[in-house]
């Protein structure tokens, strides 16, 4: 694969929290290269730095030494406002508990991010209603999200994610508060977007979806262990 | 950034979610604005009422007239006769037409006869005036005419009766123009009836309507002894209309002094100039919307404080979706606007709110202690930027620390 397949590179990335005399660090050292189209997981135990990976991985938070390239953006050397931007149009976040808007409906949840990309109000609805249907939830449009099931509402959480057309969707345990057969269908569904030529990063502890992914990143004490790569099912 | 009609209806809608919080949040500043409302509508009604009263009088006249002199002056120059001589005098008016600066001078004499329907004695008085008293005095004529050249050289026996005059003596009769009203032994024949809508109030005489005018010539030669309860004046009222408005205080003060030199001691007149009270009340004014305007922005002010308290509590209560709004992709200055703009819609809904309330409030006043209300859209468009510059003013904490809302920390705390 040539250098231009490469879409997120991680060069010996750390990251220490300082709380007044005391540093804490987190990530001690993370060196890794996601290829465009890949289905990544980052596995790791809790305390193992993977929230932490995940934050900068996500742009809420930047490393304190080494590099984070993203396309061939260097995120150390961004403003907030330019951070905000990115994580708007390449990054589409999925959360464990989905973190949908009680208050609107499914078309005007999966609209929320176009909002801030300021896409026109014709144009956004179009979208939303084109995403609800590929995540198979074209007749739940109207509804809100305490009238859907866990499940429905992750889907709704993708669309989301989707709807500005990422480079890449970091899902943050996303079968967590899911039931074994939701979580199935869940997995169905991220399958299916990677197929479609989707880059999806997914961080979880649980090592029993390990076989789900192309390429494993395993985080132990703030460093990776072992990369894994092209892991086929 | 957002776009601002989008930002708009997010900012609606958040609102629409907590109706009834929202309206209480808003009752600080509903009853602030209602009362900036209400205290500018019965403060104006009050002032244009008091303008149109002190403009009746006329802004380009002198008004001097007799009064009853206090005891102790009446015993210093009444020499113990039973007469007392007070008032002014055909002299005193003569000097004053002297003067520079004046137009004319209409002058007004009551005749103090009782006027009698059957029994009873009516409030009305019986009065002699100049020809020219009905335009000086802004009142019209509503039948009939006013009383001619012809009269006063005829000394004819007619009157014109004012308005409630016209009510007291002959309640709703009509057809009035020709009958006659007794007075005394004579019998005058009404050849009209006058009204003054203006609300004129002269002092000692009164309102016009109440008075039937006869003729100042009919009077000297008809009616001599019409000085039943031991007094004579010569004149009660004079109106001196000065030519030109800008010397009126001058022309005040000169007559003033003329008075003070030939009735000293007397304490038996006084003067009015109309646009000096007119200034007096202006001032007056002045200081009541001051105090009033301090009392409704201490309202506004607790509740501009009472706003920015719940929107504290909503800033801590929405942290979730801060945190998930600024992953999404938006920036700092999107969340600061979207809480800035809630405040401000929040605040402002309240202003429109607080003007209907403040109509409302000013209305019952108008009715219970009938004190007229005036809008001004001044006045509408000033509350409403009061309540939009109060959203901004205690909209800003909040929103400013709804944008420093660490999205890592509230993600985290789930």
């Amino acid at each position: 694969m040539s250098q231009s397949d490469i879409l997120v590179r991680l060069v010996n990335l750390k990251k220490t929290y300082f709380s007044g005399p005391l540093s804490v660090p987190v990530l001690k050292g993370i060196n890794f290269e996601v290829k465009k189209g890949t289905f990544v997981g980052i596995i790791g135990t809790s305390g193992s730095g993977k929230s932490t990976l995940l934050n900068i991985l996500g742009m809420l938070d930047i490393p304190t030494e080494g590099k984070y390239i993203l396309e061939d953006i260097e995120v150390e050397k961004l403003s907030d406002s330019e951070l905000a931007n990115i994580r708007n149009r390449k990054i589409g976040f999925i959360f464990q508990s989905f973190n949908l808007f009680p208050h609107l409906t499914v078309e005007q949840n999966i609209e929320v991010p176009m909002l801030y990309a300021r896409v026109p109000a014709k144009e956004r609805r179009q979208r939303a209603i084109e995403l609800a249907k590929e995540v198979k939830l074209g007749h739940r449009l109207g509804h809100k999200p305490t009238q859907l099931s866990g499940g429905e509402c992750q889907r709704v959480a993708v669309a989301r994610a989707l709807s500005n057309r990422p480079a890449f969707l970091l899902a943050d345990e996303p079968t967590g508060n899911l039931d074994e057969k939701t979580s199935i269908e869940i997995m169905k569904l991220f399958h299916a977007l990677h197929e479609s030529g989707s880059t999806i990063i997914m961080v979880t502890h649980n090592p029993a979806l390990e076989s789900h992914f192309d390429q494993v990143i395993r985080l132990r004490d703030g460093l990776t262990e072992d990369t894994v790569g092209e892991v086929t099912q | 950034m957002i776009l601002p009609r989008d930002l708009l209806s997010l900012s609606l809608h958040n609102l629409f979610l907590h109706k009834v919080r929202s309206i209480l949040t808003s009752l600080g500043v509903i009853f602030g604005v209602g009362s900036v409302i209400a205290m500018l509508a019965i403060s104006e009604g009050a002032k244009q009422k008091a303008l149109a009263q002190l403009d009746a009088l006329g802004i380009d006249k002198i008004i001097v007239y007799s009064k009853k002199p206090p005891v102790e002056a009446q015993q210093q120059n009444s020499n113990n006769t039973q007469l007392v001589n007070y008032g002014l005098t055909t002299k005193d008016i003569g000097n004053f037409a002297k003067m520079d600066n004046i137009a004319s001078i209409t002058k007004l004499r009551d005749s103090r006869q009782p006027i009698l329907r059957g029994l009873n004695r009516l409030s009305t008085k019986l009065a002699a005036v100049d020809i020219g008293f009905m335009t000086e005095s802004n009142s019209k004529m509503i039948s009939g005419r006013w009383l001619t050249p012809a009269d006063y050289e005829n000394r004819s026996l007619v009157c014109v009766l004012g308005e409630n005059a016209k009510r007291k003596l002959f309640t709703l009769q009509t057809n009035l123009l020709g009958k006659t009203v007794k007075v005394g032994k004579y019998r005058l024949r009404i050849v009209g009836i006058l009204s003054n809508d203006v609300g004129a109030n002269y002092p000692e005489v009164g309102d016009p309507n109440d008075i039937i005018f006869i003729p100042s010539t009919t009077m000297y030669s008809l009616l001599k002894n019409y000085a039943p309860d031991s007094t004579r004046i010569e004149y009660d009222l004079s109106l001196v209309k000065v030519q030109d408005i800008a010397y009126i205080d001058d022309t005040a003060k000169r007559i003033r002094s003329y008075m003070e030199k030939a009735h000293a001691n007397k304490q038996d007149w006084d003067l009015v100039v109309p646009l000096d009270l007119l200034k007096q009340r202006e001032a007056t004014q002045n200081i009541f919307t001051i105090v009033m305007s301090s009392i409704a922005s201490i309202s506004l002010i607790v509740g501009g404080i009472g706003i920015m308290n719940i929107m504290l509590a909503s800033v801590f209560e929405r942290r979730k979706e801060i945190g998930t709004r600024r992953a999404l992709g938006a920036q700092k200055s999107d969340i600061l606007c979207q809480f800035l703009i809630e405040t401000v819609l929040l605040t402002t809904i309240g202003g429109v709110l607080g003007i209907f309330t403040g109509i409302g409030i000013s209305q019952l006043i108008t009715i219970y202690a009938d004190m007229p209300s005036v809008y001004s859209s001044w006045s509408i468009i000033t509350s409403l930027a009061i309540a939009c510059f109060v959203g901004i003013v205690f909209g800003t904490y909040p929103a400013w620390k709804a944008a420093q809302q660490n999205p890592i920390e509230v993600l985290r705390s789930e």
